[in-house]
């Protein structure tokens, strides 16, 4: 069993098995959580990871920068240690950003279009 | 009298031109993505000036489950079927686009506080036709087509699914996508056996949000295609490139013997014309281009981003929105090559020209609309979409939506923010929630079609 801690509620705590992903198995012990498409691309699900590792190779939603800024799509990800979550719209801080005022780097993309300047130099 | 014997709508536009005015109109509004756990809903908003509750929301019919992001919607039937007296303007049929799901909601039996009649769940969807990411409704005849922009897993290009007047699953409606890249919006005119799609982007690249890049690693569109309506199938595209970056809206004139339409580049703010030349081929030409403005706190100036266009029923007008800049437009479209600017209104916007509308502090700016069969009532609602808001207008979260009403002028031009109307969507009971798209229980200017 993995113990989730949600620190934006109060630091309560939920244990979960780890084979599903965290929205099925926090939501069937009652944690009120936002979700949408529920398959990963959506990114309405998206909660901040403080501490803990996941599993969430299915999400196709973030990009590289929103994933470095911690961000787990819980509709996919499944725990693999104990994990600290804050979750909801107030952990969206960094999810929303205006995309002119601040741009991506080409290593911040989605993994599928992402480019790192160290392939590029050779 | 001509419209008494028969099934829904009008024999023609200049008959709906002159049905009563809408009483009542349907509105969606969304929690998703607002951090409010409550589900979207339809919201009745009350228009008859004489009415005690002119100007309230008056019923608000709530989906099953939450997560839904109500978005666009259409009729069950229009006037394409109003030679079919078994049929009548019923049902709306409500899609949600991150869940999947379709709702079809009957307005008839109580039209100020309609009913969920029935539920298409979105996971039958995808395992009968391997779509997700509905948009556009329209009816044909007595059936429905409801564009898709993805396969099952948010993937483009989508399709279309059909569905019988039983709101049953038939299955895909086209015989082919052709090589069409992605989907979005769609029009048809039968006298002329076209239908017109547009592009906005795979349900797993636009849900999320927009990141810019993506519109140059061609994740977003920039094309307009032409289909074969009645063999189901593409047979030209037009290549837009630099002048149709994310082609939303487009809309053939209701006049059905017409082939001119117009569509509305959001990225570029171009009004792209189409229409079917003398050889039979089909062209097109940017006739309106509106310029990016200059803003302290961006390194570059803002595109507008004209997210839809609307024609009047008396096909003299066309109405765009600048959702970033803040701004809507009416050019007279009496030659549809030369547009002639003919009224602009300001609400919100980034541009800070309105910033206060009635009374209400603006969040977001002009997004969708609807107007009235007579061409004189514009009611305009300020949210895009759950994650675009949130980037462009993170306010919204806290402010909410709000429904404005246009009066326009349809003999001279002409356009004004009407001072004893506005619904603001931030003092919902549960708290602020976004309003989108809205239709009218007798048909409006984007419902019907005629064969
Ligand atoms: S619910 Fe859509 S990404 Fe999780």
């Amino acid at each position: 069993m993995k113990k989730i801690t949600i620190a934006n509620r109060n630091n309560s705590t939920y244990e979960v098995k780890g084979n599903r992903p965290l929205l099925l198995e926090l939501r069937a012990l009652g944690l009120d959580l936002p979700y949408g498409c529920q398959y990963g691309g959506c990114i309405t699900c998206a909660a901040k990871l403080i501490k803990g590792k996941v599993d969430q190779k299915s999400q196709v939603a973030l990009n590289n920068r929103q994933i470095n800024d911690g961000y787990v799509i819980l509709c996919v990800a499944r725990a693999k240690s104990n994990c600290t979550f804050d979750i909801g719209v107030e952990s969206h801080d960094k999810l929303y950003r205006n995309p002119f005022i601040d741009p991506l780097a080409p290593h911040e993309l989605k993994s599928d279009i992402a480019t790192f300047t160290e392939i590029k130099d050779d | 009298m001509e419209g008494l014997c028969c099934g829904p709508g009008y024999a023609s536009p200049s008959e709906a031109i002159r049905a009563p005015s809408e009483k009542l109109l349907y509105t969606i509004a969304i929690y998703t993505g607002t951090g409010i756990q409550k589900p979207d809903y339809l919201a009745t908003v009350d228009v008859d000036p004489n009415s005690e509750n002119y100007s309230k929301v008056i019923h608000r019919l709530e989906m099953p489950g939450i997560g839904d992001e109500l978005h666009h919607m259409g009729w069950n039937a229009c006037s394409s079927c109003h030679d079919d007296n078994s049929m009548s303007r019923k049902y709306l049929i409500v899609p949600g686009v991150r869940s999947n799901n379709i709702y079809v909601v009957d307005t008839a039996t109580n039209p100020k506080a309609p009913n969920l009649y029935k539920v298409i769940q979105g996971s039958e969807i995808k395992s009968k036709t391997n779509l997700s990411g509905p948009h556009t409704v329209h009816c044909l005849g007595s059936e429905i087509i409801i564009s898709f922009l993805g396969d099952a897993k948010g993937e483009a290009p989508g399709g279309y699914l059909h569905l019988n007047k039983d709101f049953e699953i038939i299955g895909r409606w086209e015989n082919s996508m052709g090589d069409i890249p992605f989907s979005y919006d769609f029009w048809y005119q039968p006298r002329h056996n076209v239908m017109v799609s547009s592009e906005w982007a795979a349900p797993n690249t636009f849900m999320p949000g927009f990141d810019l890049e993506e519109v140059g690693h061609l994740k977003y569109g920039r094309r307009i295609h032409i289909w074969d309506f009645k063999k189901k199938k593409p047979i030209q595209t037009m290549y837009l490139g630099e002048d149709g970056l994310i082609p939303l809206e487009v809309k053939f004139l209701h006049n059905p013997n017409s082939s001119h339409g117009f569509c509305g580049a959001a990225l570029s703010a171009n009004v792209i014309h189409f229409w079917k030349s003398e050889n039979g081929n089909w062209e097109w030409e940017k006739i309106i281009d509106i310029d990016n403005e200059p803003h302290s706190d961006w390194p570059i100036p803002i595109p507008g981003v004209m997210s839809a266009l609307l024609v009047s029923m008396d096909d003299k007008y066309l109405y765009i929105n600048n959702w970033l800049h803040g701004d809507m437009r009416q050019y007279n479209i009496t030659d549809p090559h030369k547009p002639v600017l003919t009224g602009q209104v300001w609400m919100g916007g980034l541009l800070g020209k309105a910033p206060i509308v009635n009374g209400v502090k603006v969040a977001g700016g002009p997004q969708m609309y609807q107007l009235s069969l007579d061409g004189k009532r514009m009611y305009v609602t300020t949210s895009l979409f759950s994650t675009w808001d949130n980037q462009f207008y993170p306010e919204i979260r806290t402010k909410g939506g709000v429904m404005l009403m246009i009066d326009c002028d349809v003999e001279n031009g002409g356009m004004k923010i009407n001072n004893d109307f506005v619904v603001n969507f931030g003092d919902e009971p549960n708290g602020p929630s976004r309003c989108h798209e809205s239709r009218y229980p007798g048909g409006d200017c984007t419902s019907d079609i005629w064969l």
